[in-house]
């Protein structure tokens, strides 16, 4: 009665340790594709405003995010990895910006640590069921843009919260997450 | 001799040591921080004295690429390839005293400190994008309203309600962003094709010229491509071109000067068998230099490589004047005098410096330098020679004098050349030359570098889309705005020839700096984007209408951008060079240069046609332009030259009357039969074929003067035989040069100094010298 006791306390804090980045992005890589809803609140710290806007989403692996905004108004937008991959004067808002910003959230949504360690320290808690994880930027020049990001999910990502420097804050909730109907394209 | 002459004799060879040492005691003074050399082949063109605006114009836009460097790396492991490439750059630059690497970019962080987002924040209502300007002239902005609202509500933008609703700002700098410089990975990258480089953009700390940057700079890439075989570099940058043309000077200055060097003391070593007559042969040599070397110095502040290849050459002539005294000496003995020898020297000295004084007159900094230097060296080898050399006694050689005389059976000519037939030849080589001779003065011959360098740089800058300015609109106005205005209409010229299909790229300072008046016509379209769109974008957003009415506050009080706020932005430095600011002498005065790029041949004269029609503005082709300054350069030292021999003919024919054709034919015929060989060979004639040809002059009126004054000494003629052969030596290896300029010079020289030996014979005269007869007269 007391070595499997004693063999189950040994297991438990390995069991917990034993979650890494790497479970966590296999985790992710078993969707291949998903498509679900969206609420974006973006905070204007300086205006004290919030701009809320609602959707729906399709992602498919490395391929793209197609992001269709229902209100306040009607917009499609789609993502697409750009091959010459930048973030660093990414949150500007010029084309090119916009490019690396989609290959952020590709990166984000897919769970590609190994894309994202390159630019970012990144800090995992919790376990499988409810995890966090914090992204704080390595190079000087993005964190002049972009203090942090925080994940968080269990089975899939929940929530994604990214702090500008300048302390605006875009957060985005994703619900009703499954993934798309066998044979369906990605695109709505 | 009197004594009286030989007190002054002595006391002239003491003066003459004591400059001398002090030359020394300068010299080693001036090389105590080693020698400043210039190894600049352009440093050898002329200063543009009819437009000296085009001269600051050209200048300014060479200059930004003067100290710029780029490697482009192609690797299968380009990431940590380039950066073992630039850690090596570093810390080589990291390790020297002083620095040489002013500045390195290679990672993608790199050029991120150029963003101009901040600089030009509070102009950005005056700066309209043409598409939002067409847009807001067409329905007053509305259609501006839907992709607004887009932005505010996409997760990848960072919208500014208050600032900027519109997004005036990224749309204005959205237009600039056609750089093919991806960022990313680590690395700035460039694509050609489906091969991608790693980009490494260095800018040097001193000029591209300076040896220490030079050497460390190939070294690093050296070891570099030793250690990573698997990897090519693409080298662009005058550093690498300065580089190669150094190498390659140094190399044949070491190679050609050593041959002729060793050639010449084989040949003194035959002819004289002693090594003391070997010692006073190079005297005036040592003299020369010593005498010449630190006045050049002190006159140009460094010393160009060419002047030292060509002048020490030059000096060569100097060896002449101690030829004559020990051929003399060594045939005649105890009676010889230098007295006969005087006039003769004299006369050659003089011939000489005229004819390299009349290159100093020339505007290229470097021939005037190479002219001093030659100049000063004959000056101080011939005083060597006539206040030392009587006193130093040397061995006579009975093998000398049996050499002279045999020398002089075997090239006795049996028949002399009539007056009328050299005139008949002449004549016809002039007749020849004319029909037949063409020029060339294309910048190829200024251009040592290797063909691959060549292509390397050309196939990076096609890559980089850079615009070198080599051919560019000069425009000057009399104040800024109506510059800016004056830029603008080009620009729009250009465009609209773009857009019907015209090859051509250029860069437009009024495409970043719009003319005030445009500025203030944009914030009046602003104003009228931020009446009823504005509204309705907010009133959609559901932004609060306070935030609208704070948006419209930010138009009050917007300062004008001007172009120095531009240049002093980060972003803004690289047009720099465009800009030449007041140019004024007394009134106020403008310029700036629109640089145009890919022109396609065709479009040439419809360029100079739009210049034509605009005030204030000047179309210019530097390679053109430099190549018609060679061109003038090469026509200027001809007349200097014609007007130099002119002269001297006259001077000539007061000491030799009817002789004087015997003088003049060595040199002369020498120079017409090279130009006639040339035009037959289908060679054109550069002013570095010209240049030899110069120093054909001066060794054959030498000749000439010495076969006069002393035409039945065979003594006199081996002086002339070794004189020609020597030099031959010295100037024939030039020929074999890599170097362009050096090549035609060698050239012409090897044909001409040949000829000038050969015409000697024949337009000696028959009767007695004059030197004893003390007048010339026909016999």
């Amino acid at each position: 009665m007391i070595r499997p006791l004693l063999l189950l306390l040994l297991w438990l804090p390995g069991s917990a340790l034993a979650f890494t980045l790497g479970d966590l992005q296999a985790r992710l890589n078993q969707t291949d594709a998903l498509a679900g809803r969206f609420e974006q609140q973006r905070h204007l710290a300086d205006l004290d405003t919030q701009l809320t806007s609602r959707g729906h989403f399709r992602y498919r692996r490395d391929e793209r995010i197609v992001w269709v905004l229902e209100s306040p108004i009607q917009d499609r937008l789609e993502f697409t990895p750009d091959s010459a991959a930048n973030i660093d004067d990414a949150l500007g808002g010029d084309r090119r910006g916009r490019d690396q910003v989609a290959t952020l959230l590709l990166d984000l949504l897919g769970g590609d640590w190994q894309a994202l360690e390159e630019r970012f320290h990144l800090e995992l808690s919790g376990d499988a069921q409810g995890w966090q994880v914090n992204l704080v930027p390595k190079s000087a020049a993005l964190r002049d843009r972009l203090s942090r990001i925080r994940l968080e999910g269990g089975h899939y990502l929940n929530e994604l919260t990214l702090h500008a420097a300048n302390g605006d804050r875009l957060h985005v909730r994703f619900f009703d997450q499954h993934p798309p109907a066998e044979g369906v394209d990605a695109s709505p | 001799m009197p004594r009286r002459e030989r007190t002054l004799a002595w006391l002239g060879s003491w003066l003459w040591a004591a400059v001398l040492l002090a030359c020394a005691l300068g010299l080693a003074a001036l090389l105590r921080d080693g020698l400043p050399a210039d190894t600049r082949l352009t440093a050898m063109l002329p200063e543009d004295r009819q437009s000296p605006l085009i001269e600051r114009a050209d200048t300014q836009l060479g200059q930004t690429f003067e100290d710029r460097f780029v490697l482009l790396l192609s690797s299968p492991d380009l990431h940590a390839d380039t950066q073992v490439l630039a850690q090596a750059l570093t810390a080589a630059h990291d390790n020297a005293d002083p620095p040489w690497l002013a500045r390195l970019d290679w990672s993608d962080t790199d050029l991120a400190d150029q963003d101009p987002r901040e600089d030009l924040g509070k102009y950005r209502y005056r700066l309209l994008a043409p598409a939002l300007r067409q847009a807001i002239a067409d329905d007053g902005g509305q259609s501006l309203v839907e992709p607004a609202l887009r932005e505010l509500f996409s997760p990848a933008s960072q919208p500014q309600p208050v600032i900027d609703p519109f997004g005036l700002l990224d749309h204005w700098l959205g237009q600039f962003d056609d750089s093919p410089i991806q960022a990313g990975n680590g690395l700035l990258t460039l694509a050609d094709g489906n091969r991608t480089y790693a980009l490494l953009i260095g800018q040097l700390a001193s000029s591209p010229y300076d040896l220490t940057a030079q050497q460390t700079l190939a070294s690093i890439i050296a070891d570099f491509e030793r250690q990573h075989p698997e990897a090519s570099l693409l080298r662009s940058g005058l550093v690498f071109h300065a580089a190669a043309g150094a190498r390659q000077a140094r190399q044949e200055i070491t190679t050609i000067g050593l041959g002729a060097l060793i050639g010449l003391i084989a040949v003194l070593w035959f002819v004289f068998r002693s090594p003391r007559v070997l010692v006073t042969m190079l005297l005036p040599l040592a003299g020369g230099v010593l005498f010449a070397l630190p006045i050049t110095l002190l006159l140009f502040g460094r010393l160009h490589l060419l002047t030292l290849a060509f002048g020490a050459s030059l000096i060569g002539i100097a060896i002449d004047y101690a030829l004559h005294v020990q051929c003399h000496r060594a045939v005649q003995g105890a009676s010889f005098r230098l007295r006969q020898l005087l006039p003769g020297l004299a006369l050659g000295l003089v011939s000489s410096l005229l004819a390299y004084l009349a290159q100093a007159l020339t505007p290229m900094p470097g021939l005037r330098q190479m002219a001093v230097f030659a100049a000063l060296g004959l000056l101080g080898a011939w005083l060597t020679v006539v206040l030392w050399l009587p006193r130093l006694t040397t061995p006579a050689h009975p093998f000398t004098a049996r050499l002279s005389r045999r020398l002089w059976q075997l090239t006795m000519p049996r028949r002399r050349l009539s007056p009328a037939l050299a005139s008949l030849i002449a004549a016809l080589l002039v007749g020849l030359v004319g029909w037949q001779l063409e020029t060339d003065d294309s910048l190829r011959l200024l251009n040592p570098s290797p063909a691959s360098l060549l292509e390397q740089e050309q196939h990076v800058q096609r890559l980089m889309g850079s615009n070198t300015g080599n051919r560019y609109y000069l425009v000057t106005a009399p104040s800024e705005a109506e510059t800016l205005a004056r830029l603008a209409e080009l620009g729009a010229t250009l465009t609209r020839w773009q857009r019907e299909g015209a090859t051509l790229r250029y860069t437009n300072l009024a495409d970043s700096v719009p003319p005030p008046d445009l500025q203030q016509a944009n914030l009046a379209h602003v104003r009228q984007l931020y009446g009823a769109p504005l509204t309705s974008l907010f009133d959609r957003a559901g932004l609060p209408a306070r935030l609208a009415e704070q948006a419209r506050e930010q138009l009050q009080d917007v300062p004008v951008l001007d172009v120095a706020s531009w240049l002093a932005t980060p972003a803004g430095r690289g047009q720099a060079r465009l800009w030449l600011g007041d140019v004024g002498d007394g009134e106020s005065h403008f310029a700036a240069m629109l640089p145009l790029a890919d022109v396609e041949a065709s479009l040439v004269p419809r360029l100079e046609r739009l210049a034509r029609a605009h005030e204030g503005v000047t179309y210019v082709d530097r390679v053109e332009r430099l190549s018609g300054l060679l061109g003038q350069l090469r026509q200027h030292i001809a007349w200097w030259v014609a007007a130099a021999v002119a002269g001297l003919a006259l001077l000539l024919a007061w000491r030799y009357r009817r002789w004087t054709w015997r003088v003049l034919t060595p040199p002369l015929g020498a120079v017409l039969g090279v130009l006639g060989m040339l035009a037959v060979a289908g060679i054109p004639l550069n002013v570095f074929s010209q240049l030899g040809l110069l120093l054909v002059l001066g060794i054959g009126l030498d000749a000439g003067i010495f076969s006069v004054e002393h035409a039945r000494r065979a003594e006199t003629w081996l002086a002339i035989s070794l004189s020609t052969l020597t030099s031959l030596l010295a100037f024939g290896l030039l020929a074999f040069s890599a170097t362009p300029a050096l090549h035609y010079l060698g050239l012409s020289c090897l044909i001409g100094l040949a000829l000038v030996w050969l015409l000697v014979p024949w337009v000696r005269p028959h009767g007695g010298t004059i030197a004893k007869e003390g007048q010339p007269h026909d016999t």
